[in-house]
């Protein structure tokens, strides 16, 4: 079947990369929310390190939330750089630096 | 137990409105606010990382699906993040009061759209050859499941999408929802995509809009996680679990029964933009 639409094939490769990018990710965060509010009613004051405690998994999980469509963002942008599709290329890159933007004005205003 | 109680007021809301395909996170806010007396900017935190969850946890399927328009959407993106980035810069200057009044006309309109059903307005007449839309690739096809055949689709008017799509991050960012209720307006009548492309593309870029804004509250330590938390895998759970459990509620009853909620929700969050608590603690 190679060479017989390479437009679609690689589509569809990019599609399943980016659901298992979110499926997997998704249940990774949740698992540590899950974890963490388990650990938080369980032993609300026990932490096994400054920072690694009930509060802390949950804290890492709700990150890793945010960090999951910026993440599949950032892999699209890799896809088009690989493909040579240098408009989208351009584009995904933007929808990042509009991001890193946001992030900026978080922390500095 | 508040966390296992914002849990499971999340699990319901995001379960009931799995049923009629419909995002949670309008209903996150004022469940937060009129009920548990949460601070509106920590309810608006809470809700926007629910909003993420929920729309990476949904995605996959589309995606396998061949229904999101990835191309369209990562376009669509750097309008709706230059809108919740917008928003940052402003929820700082705007009062509580005029943020639950704004919330009121957005499940005001979202009660109204669901009294109204969606109408296909597919345009099938051949895109001009200069337009965005072919010069960007966008036009597609998805594999339609009761034909088992392909049905291509043209995309029209990007710039008017473009345009639209930057006010839906921006009430985003400002209210927490996923602004479902303005993109996927803006998607049928603008770019005139069929339905189930529509929802599918509108799904998958929530979760970017979203985290731009959330991403800037969480680094300036507006996200309060022990609400945050809780609330986000109650309505990740409740969307994968609750759309299969309740599978059989009747739709129409289903609806006239949401319609009722928006309303009421829409006057509680009206009355408290002038300082009226009615329902809940004053905490």
């Amino acid at each position: 079947m190679r060479g017989m639409k390479p437009e679609l094939d690689d589509a569809s490769r990019r599609d399943r990369i980016i659901a298992a990018l979110l499926r997997r990710g998704t249940w990774c965060a949740s698992f540590l929310i899950a974890a963490g509010m388990l650990w938080s009613m369980a032993w609300p004051s026990v932490a096994v390190r400054a920072g690694l405690d009930g509060y802390g998994l949950m804290r890492g999980g709700v990150a890793l939330f945010i960090l999951l469509p910026v993440a599949r963002v950032a892999v699209m942008l890799a896809v088009f750089v690989r493909e040579r599709d240098r408009a989208y290329t351009l584009i995904s890159a933007l929808v990042l630096a509009v991001i890193a933007t946001g992030l900026a004005i978080g922390l500095l205003l | 137990m508040p966390a296992l109680w914002l849990f499971i007021a999340a699990f319901g809301a995001s379960a009931l409105g799995g049923t009629l395909g419909m995002a949670s996170g309008i209903f996150i806010v004022p469940l937060l606010t009129l009920f548990f007396g949460i601070d509106i900017h920590a309810a608006i935190g809470a809700s926007l990382i629910s909003v993420i969850a929920c729309s990476c946890g949904s995605a996959a399927p589309f995606l396998e699906g061949r229904l999101t328009n990835v191309r369209l959407a990562i376009l669509l993106e750097t309008a709706t993040t230059l809108g919740a980035v917008a928003g940052v810069l402003m929820i700082g200057r705007i009062s509580t009061a005029f943020l639950f009044g704004l919330f009121a006309v957005i499940l005001a309109v979202s009660a109204r759209q669901m009294l109204s059903r969606r109408q296909e307005v597919v345009d099938w007449s051949a895109a001009n050859v200069k337009s965005w839309a072919t010069a960007l690739r966008l036009h597609s096809s998805f594999r339609d499941r009761a034909s088992g055949g392909s049905v291509a689709y043209q995309v029209h008017r990007v710039p008017l999408g473009l345009g639209l799509m930057f006010g839906a991050g921006l009430i985003s960012a400002l209210l927490g929802i996923g602004s479902g209720v303005l993109k996927i307006p803006a998607m049928d009548t603008a770019l005139r995509l069929p339905i189930k492309v529509s929802s599918a593309t509108s799904n998958f870029m929530i979760g970017v809009t979203a985290a731009a804004s959330a991403g800037a509250y969480f680094v300036r330590g507006d996200i309060d996680i022990r609400i945050a938390g809780p609330v986000a895998l109650g309505s990740v759970v409740g969307a994968l679990l609750g759309a299969r459990v309740l599978i059989g509620l009747p739709a129409a009853k289903l609806r006239v029964f949401f319609v009722i909620i928006l309303t009421l929700l829409a006057v509680e969050m009206l009355l408290n933009a002038f300082g009226i608590r009615i329902l809940g603690c004053a905490a």
